[in-house]
């Protein structure tokens, strides 16, 4: 067994690679998965779609949507960007048909890709029923070729990979989301990017943070990152550091952030994004997800859900999620997952859970090794194999308004 | 608690002042990590409770994970209780308004 050692020093994980092959894309991105997305337009073509998707779960035919009637740039660029994911070979848009969403701009970009695609509109396709009857008859038309499609070899720089904690405990800072750090260095060391987010959960940490960047112009945008989360949140009425933290442990502000950003690792920070802003090169990225300008829809992401889906809208092929209490979510386009901080719920869900960092807190493993783990977990999902929440059939996907402004100078690296 | 020969605090970096108690620590008590490093707890340490692993002068940095999580409010010997009654934060005053 190894010690836990806090940031790896060599370049690549211990354990022999699994042998990883992806989906190649017109714009030089690889899938590891190849679905085939059914989508909705506005909630009034929820239930059609849902039909249209609900024979063919297990299949590769996965469902989303945006609910809202009225337009939004920032949800328009949301359905392009996870419509043309790396993980998607084809897309079946379903519009009621007198919704807002600029449904043929949509269908032309997803052509563009080189991806098959149909827009379904329920008004003129002979309504619920007649609507169905055609989008199963288009799916079931290319499922078969979706499933033989040809693979290219796969390397771990090929991936893109975010990580999210939900329903953390006093253990998770200890324990899981050291570990997703130390997974993330050996990624990153290996070539892939990974991003990490919550920026209202970082604040204390920005000037360590900061130290990281790679250019004195990206530590003034990742500290601005965090400040426009504190006052986002401050003006919500959110409130930062209590007693019950105190109970379990934490004594600063600073060292309760410390618990998530434990998740981001040791590496140089290279850039900020925002959601839908692919990262340009390989390396680790903080995605904030905060709205800009004043307070505007409420809390800026309503659940973990909304902030998995702007991760993957940038590109991530799949996702690392930590939980203490034991969240069950999964992803439409992305494999998640997911590990938990303790043996105790570990034990309760262990159907649920791909990695047990319970075994840190009882003192019989490193954080190293869980790290080593999660690698191991990734590669095999990236593989192929599918993940607890996809085997279970998770597909949690929430997408709502928000309203970001162009990322400024110095985010990206050059 | 635990199993036999199993750590019960975790230094979570190399160059961390304090490590975090994995399960309760009662008042000299030995605190040893999984690689090994073992020193007597100076009073009990609860779950998920930090020790200082080596001497902390007074307004030293608290070091966690490679990060300064706030400063050494006066001398803690190591052994000792790492907490609010003898850390600041560089961010809150821990005795003003922002405690649930």
């Amino acid at each position: 067994m190894n010690s836990p050692a806090p940031s790896p020093s060599t370049a690549s994980p211990a354990s022999a690679p699994v042998a990883m092959r992806g989906y190649p894309r017109a714009d030089g991105r690889k899938g590891i998965r190849n679905f085939l997305l059914v989508a909705y337009l506005v909630e009034c073509a929820h239930h059609v779609a849902r039909m249209i998707a609900s024979p063919y779960q297990g299949d590769g035919v996965q469902l989303i949507g945006f609910p809202g009637c009225y337009p939004s740039d920032y949800a328009q660029r949301v359905m392009e960007d996870l419509a043309t994911h790396p993980n998607v070979g084809a897309v079946l848009l379903v519009s009621l048909g007198c919704e807002e969403f600029q449904r043929t701009r949509l269908k032309e970009a997803i052509a563009a890709s080189g991806r098959e695609v149909e827009l379904l509109t329920i008004q003129s396709a002979g309504g619920t029923a007649g609507s169905v009857a055609k989008g199963r008859a288009w799916v079931e038309a290319r499922l078969a070729a979706l499933m033989a499609a040809p693979t290219v070899p796969l390397a771990l720089s090929d991936l893109v990979i975010g990580t999210k904690c939900g329903g953390s405990d006093g253990l998770s800072g200890v324990t899981i989301n050291p570990a997703v750090g130390y997974a993330s260095d050996l990624l990153v060391d290996a070539g892939a990017t990974v991003m990490f987010e919550e920026t209202c959960e970082l604040i204390g940490c920005e000037s360590h943070m900061a130290a990281r960047a790679t250019t004195p112009e990206l530590a003034a945008a990742l500290t601005a990152a965090v400040r426009k989360a504190d006052s986002y949140y401050t003006e919500l009425g959110h409130g930062s550091f209590g007693g019950g933290n105190i109970k379990y442990g934490l004594s600063t502000l600073e060292e309760k952030s410390l618990g998530a950003y434990a998740k981001s690792g040791s590496r140089p920070i290279s850039g900020v994004l925002k959601p839908g802003v692919r990262p340009p090169a390989p390396g680790l990225y903080l995605m904030d997800t905060v709205n800009d300008g004043p307070v505007r829809y409420g809390i800026p992401n309503i659940n973990d859900t909304q902030t998995i889906t702007e991760m993957v809208a940038s590109g991530c092929h799949l996702i690392l999620f930590t939980t203490g209490a034991g969240s069950v979510v999964g992803q439409a386009l992305a494999p998640v997952i997911k590990g938990v901080s303790n043996s105790r719920v570990f034990a309760r869900m262990e159907g649920d859970m791909d990695i047990n960092g319970g075994t840190i807190a009882d003192g019989i493993e490193g954080v190293a090794d869980v790290g080593a783990r999660i690698v191991e977990a990734v590669r095999a999902a990236a593989a192929g194999q599918p993940t607890k929440s996809e085997a279970l059939g998770h597909q949690e996907f929430v997408l709502s308004y928000k309203t970001y402004e162009p990322l400024g100078p110095g985010c990206l690296p050059v | 608690m635990g199993e036999a020969g199993a750590a019960n605090m975790i230094r979570l970096a190399a160059g961390d002042n304090v490590g975090i108690a994995l399960v309760d620590i009662a008042s000299g008590g030995t605190a040893a990590t999984l690689d090994g490093f073992a020193l007597t707890a100076l009073e009990a340490i609860p779950q998920g409770h930090k020790i200082a692993l080596l001497p902390i002068p007074q307004g030293a940095d608290i070091v966690r994970l490679r990060m300064a999580v706030g400063i050494a409010r006066a001398d803690i010997p190591a052994g000792r209780l790492v907490h609010v009654h003898n850390v600041a934060s560089r961010y809150l005053n821990n005795d003003q308004d922002h405690y649930e």
